[in-house]
């Protein structure tokens, strides 16, 4: 593992020129763009939706998108723009908590199986193997039936659900470093485990935390969706665009804006996370990154060239 | 090899324990009572211990663990508390939506991902490969329930050339037993076949990328020329891994196209079964799902270390 | 060459699927057109409903899955007439009454047999009613007056009553409930079998489908349709496009949004009739602070069931402030409440209740109009300074919940109820077994009590009058509206009747030719 070496390297250059090179990408800038429009939508929801997410008018229900309303309006007469953007703000709620809770634990438990091994390891990844072998909606619509429907619940459901993902990653990746020239060498004057742990093999192992992180996040916007589909996860009246499909897919005929439009923002949020993984996949992936900036250096001496006659 | 297959096989066996542990246990947390539920709104004391003692609600939890999973060994997996049919025959009778489902779906999947991800690796940065990259990008972003109504809407509906929902079995009618599942396999067929698409190229690219291939590129040969069948060969194994994946998947109930498709699949059991509070019916699906992605797991690391004969630890 | 062959394999695989498309097509043509190929499913008739049964023993399901499904199958003594659900003479050819109004002997009809060809005598009516009666099953409370069945002789069967019960017939026929069973039957085997009188027999329940085979040997005539078979199709859109595309030939689960534009397509005919089932609010009167009657009056001067029944039902609905609708013999015309947020806030104040409000209202996606209505009714209570919390809980949860008392209020329905007594007894009386709400106020108690003895109609009427006003006025129950029965079939089918009481019966159907 050529990573070993990394720490040595000075760290903010390194940063900046993978930002650099993240950004470089059209599918990564793509994605940077929405999520960074996303966020600023869900923090400024007020501000920016036309109206109240609950105001029911039902004498204006199941409005064209027009003048008065952009996104036109649902059967309960509420404006669906407005119910868009409070709904990101959902979405990105439940995707950062449940990814930042499975995120918590499971690098925790990639952490400890993978540096001490032995039985630790084996318990540990066999708890995970458990968790892992249940179909994932399946176990989220278990623990939702024990604590009951609702966001918060949700959350937690689904952070539990792709714990084991993160353990998995985390472990392999210790595995990595474990043994590294640069471990080794901390080891051998004296370092104490939290941190050599911490300090140098949770960092070492970063990358693919990193990546998988993003590609959660976009499973777990998916997966509050299907949830609130169901029924299972927000509740009315809080607009989750999960919720405003369920609700919108019996008018899909007489008012196709009501589904459509939650629709496609789950498609442009999801896209997001998962073009951003892809990029920092590559930004990471010590190999790819190489490669990537070859054929950067490449591409920017043959810029007229036509794609895939780079090679 | 062998001593490989025992222990993979007893690690599976051990997880499978742990999973029955862990259904058991979640399925006893859920609240409400199944008896009450199952008597519906008015009953009197007795009717009401009756049923609770033959369901051996009235025992210790850790017994009532031990008898349950000592008869589903043996492939007793106890009766519904709603319909009161063995748990073993409601599974049994909903398998075949849920094979045909999930067959239709990887084969859909295959159709999609093979050629289009072979297409793309072999021309990176083609029209082709940026069309492939972005549609299956956008394959793997959608909701699969989504997609499922979009496709109900637009050829069930508007073109009306599948029906839109429902399941006919095989045995009823063959070929209304296609028409039925063209729809749901499409639907779930496209995102697992964005999946393998993606699959494919980099194991492609990889194998391409291998030394002997890029000795013989080195040599000035085109890159069709070097597609050999060892290059498929290489390429294909960590699609077989991550086929088999998808498949487990898709036999474990996508359980909300199912509903979307009123499509009486396992998903569809389990779901009824957790509204209802139906333990046994709950337990045995759950515990059946696990089985089935723990052993096709077995199967394809199994197959894998075979094919790919470094891999031996 | 390389793109030749990504070309190749791409159109190998859209030719399979357009394969599949086209020899399809040619399939629905054929069983479209004649359907007298091999199959032999000329008169196949595919009835789309919204549910799958629960369980298909009539005596203790509750499910109006199972009932869509029982209502062909079973017999009752008496059935409610399609026009006005007055009881008509079914298994029981006739019947009389003692002076007294205490006993009751019904004639059987005979010649009459089961499906699995055991005749239908007396004992098997005794056997049916003591079972309900002695294992407290689901219906048990409508022998709540009955003190003896007997049967007489083989064509006669006795009640004797503790008290004049002169809802009698509707009691043991308002439903598939209250079915005749054979004595011979295995009960354990009756969640999933059936063995009944009625002019179909079942054939086989499944996950997907219940399938049920005309009975040759019924006491009637037998039906012209070799059969049925119950679909079960969650999604509404998903049945009618069912429907259209010649899947099923007739379904109920019809969107209410749907029904304006269906009303002028030809290839669907559309029954709507205004419905016996009513839907309504019900605060929980032994929990602060709605045991207080005026708060409960603030909440129903604060609604606005207009929007409230637009939103839930468009315009299948009519809005009505007590239980029985208009139409019947017995609908109380009394609305007292108007939209009034100020004499709502007056109400409030007055009782005492000065700071801002919970309500915890518990809805169930099993029925998805109480999660829409809730929204609405959530927006209405707010100028008022009462937060909704909706509680969307699946079925299960919702009954549990809502028998344990663990509510503020909840909203839900009543289906397919016939007398008064059926619509007021159980949910209003002081521990009657519905009132969930703990609603006890003895001027109710004591005018359900009159009113349930009493003989003469006129009498009857008024009594039930004053109890509904009684109702109202409290606010027990927060009635809301009374929707329409609606269902569709395709164009052609005739001998089928949209019914007020929603029983789903196929035996007169015929199939165009």
């Amino acid at each position: 593992m050529s990573a070993a070496a990394a720490p040595v390297r000075p760290r903010r250059n390194r940063f900046l020129a993978g930002a650099r090179l993240l950004l470089g990408s059209p599918p990564a800038l793509f994605a940077a763009l929405v999520l960074v429009g996303v966020v600023l939508v869900a923090l400024f929801d007020d501000q920016v939706a036309p109206s109240g997410a609950n105001d029911v008018d039902v004498q204006q229900r199941l409005q064209p998108p027009g003048a008065g309303h952009w996104f036109g309006t649902d059967d309960l007469g509420r404006d669906v723009l407005s119910r868009v953007v409070l709904g990101a703000k959902v979405s990105l709620q439940v995707g950062v908590v449940a990814v930042g809770f499975s995120l918590v634990c499971g690098v925790l438990v990639g952490l400890f199986a993978g540096f001490y091994g032995r039985w630790l390891d084996t318990a540990l990844m066999r708890l995970m193997d458990v968790l892992f072998a249940f179909p994932a909606m399946l176990l989220a619509i278990a623990v939702i039936a024990i604590l009951g429907p609702g966001t918060t619940n949700a959350m937690i459901a689904i952070g539990i659900t792709y714990t084991p993902v993160f353990a998995r990653v985390t472990r392999a990746a210790v595995l990595g470093v474990r043994e590294s020239v640069f471990v080794r060498a901390s080891r051998s004057v004296g370092a104490s485990d939290p941190r050599l742990l911490f300090r140098h093999v949770l960092p070492n192992a970063l990358p693919p935390i990193i990546v998988q992180t993003s590609v959660s996040l976009a499973f777990a916007v998916l997966a509050e969706a299907a949830l609130s589909f169901v029924g299972l996860g927000t509740q009315p009246p809080a607009p989750s665009w999960g919720r405003m499909l369920a609700e919108g897919r019996g008018y899909v005929d007489l008012a196709w804006w009501i589904a459509v439009f939650p629709g496609l923002a789950i498609v442009v949020l999801v896209l997001a996370f998962n073009l951003l993984g892809d990029g920092l996949r590559d930004v990471l992936d010590p190999q790819q990154r190489s490669a990537l900036e070859a054929a950067r250096a490449r591409s920017g001496r043959r810029r007229r060239r036509t794609p895939g006659r780079t090679s | 090899m062998t001593a490989l297959a025992v222990r993979r096989t007893l690690q599976a066996v051990v997880v499978l324990l742990g999973v029955s542990v862990v259904t058991f246990a979640l399925v006893h947390l859920v609240p409400g009572d199944p008896v009450r539920l199952a008597l519906g709104t008015r009953f009197d004391q007795a009717t009401y211990d009756a049923l609770r003692e033959r369901a051996g609600l009235d025992q210790p939890l850790v017994v009532q663990y031990l008898q349950w999973i000592g008869r589903a060994v043996t492939g007793d997996l106890g009766v519904s508390f709603r319909s009161g049919d063995p748990v073993t025959a409601l599974i049994l009778e909903r398998l075949p939506a849920t094979l045909s489902l999930a067959l239709a779906s990887i084969l859909v999947a295959l159709l999609i991902a093979v050629p289009l991800g072979t297409a793309s690796a072999l021309r990176p940065r083609s029209f082709v490969d940026g069309a492939a990259t972005v549609l299956s990008q956008i394959g793997i972003s959608v909701p699969e329930f989504w997609m499922g109504i979009m496709l109900i809407l637009l050829f069930a509906g508007t073109l009306g050339w599948f029906p839109s929902s429902g399941y006919v079995p095989f045995t009823e009618d063959p070929a209304l037993w296609l028409r039925s599942l063209v729809l749901p396999a499409v639907t779930t067929g496209l995102v697992s076949g964005s999946v393998l698409t993606r699959f494919t190229r980099s194991s492609v690219l990889e194998a391409l990328g291998a030394e002997h291939v890029r000795t013989a590129r080195a040599k000035g040969l085109p890159p069709r020329a070097v597609l050999d069948w060892h290059v498929l060969r290489n390429a294909l194994l960590p699609l077989v891994t991550v086929t088999g994946v998808q498949l487990a998947y898709l036999l474990s109930g996508v359980v909300v196209v199912e509903i979307v498709f009123a499509w009486p699949g396992l998903g569809q059991l389990a779901l009824q079964a957790v509204e209802a509070r139906d333990y046994p019916v709950l337990q045995g699906a759950v515990l059946l799902f696990a089985f089935v992605f723990l052993l096709l797991n077995l199967v394809v690391d199994l197959l894998y270390s075979r094919l790919d004969p470094r891999i031996s630890a | 060459m390389r793109r030749r062959t990504v070309l190749t394999s791409l159109a190998a695989s859209s030719i399979a699927v357009a394969g599949c498309s086209t020899g399809e097509g040619v399939d629905t043509g054929g069983a479209g057109e004649t359907g007298g190929g091999g199959g032999g499913d000329a008169a196949a008739f595919v009835a789309a409903i919204s549910a799958q049964p629960d369980q298909l023993d009539p005596h203790k399901t509750t499910a109006y899955a199972s009932f869509q499904v029982l209502e062909n199958v079973y017999d009752t003594l008496v059935v409610p007439s399609a026009d006005d659900l007055s009881m008509q003479p079914s298994l029981a050819t006739g019947w009389t009454t003692s002076d007294d109004q205490l006993t009751w002997t019904f004639t059987l009809r005979e010649g009459v047999v089961f499906h699995d060809g055991s005749p239908f005598t007396a004992e098997d009516v005794v056997f049916s009613y003591r079972r309900i009666i002695d294992q407290q099953l689901a219906n048990s409370a409508r022998f709540a007056s009955v003190a003896d069945v007997v049967a007489q002789d083989p064509t006669r069967v006795v009640l004797t009553l503790s008290a004049p019960t002169p809802n009698l017939l509707s009691n043991i026929g308002g439903f598939k409930g209250m079915a005749i069973l054979p004595r011979s039957v295995d009960e354990a085997s009756l969640t999933t079998k059936a063995v009944g009188t009625g002019p179909f027999r079942l054939e086989s329940s499944g996950a997907g489908e219940i399938a049920l085979t005309r009975f040759e040997d019924h006491w009637g005539q037998a039906p012209s349709i070799d059969g049925v078979t119950f679909q079960f199709i969650t999604e509404p859109a998903a049945a009618l496009t069912a429907l259209t595309g010649d899947q099923v030939q007739w379904t109920d689960n019809v969107p209410a949004q749907q029904v304006a534009s269906l009303a002028g397509d030809d290839a669907v005919e559309l029954g709507q009739v205004a419905s016996v089932d009513y839907w309504y609010l019900a605060m929980n009167c032994a929990k602060a602070p709605f045991d207080s009657r005026d708060v409960r009056r603030a909440v129903a001067f604060a609604l606005d069931r207009e929007a409230i029944t637009e939103a839930a039902r468009f315009d299948t609905a009519r809005v009505n402030q007590t239980a029985i609708p208009e139409g019947s013999e017995w609908h109380h015309d009394y609305a007292p409440f108007t939209t009034d947020v100020d004499q709502a806030k007056s109400l409030l104040a007055g009782a005492g209740v000065g700071g801002p409000l919970t309500m915890g209202l518990m809805v169930t996606s099993e029925y998805p109009e109480t999660v829409t209505a809730a929204q609405v009714i959530a927006s209405q209570l707010e100028p008022l300074g009462i937060t909704v919390d909706i509680q969307t809980e699946d079925f299960a949860t919702w009954l549990d919940r809502q028998g344990r008392g663990d509510f503020d209020a909840f909203m839900l329905g009543w289906l397919g109820n016939i007398d008064p007594a059926d619509f007021y007894n159980e949910q209003h009386r002081t521990d009657g077994p519905n009132n969930y709400q703990k609603y006890s106020n003895p001027v109710t108690d004591d005018l359900l009590d009159r009113a349930g003895v009493e003989g003469d109609r006129a009498t009857r009427k008024s009594l039930y009058d004053q109890a509904a006003q009684q109702i109202v006025d409290d606010v027990s129950y927060l009635y809301l509206y009374n929707p329409d029965a609606i269902q569709a079939w395709k164009p052609g089918i005739t001998g089928y009747e949209t019914r007020a009481d929603k029983a789903v019966d196929f035996e007169t159907v015929t199939l165009p030719s």
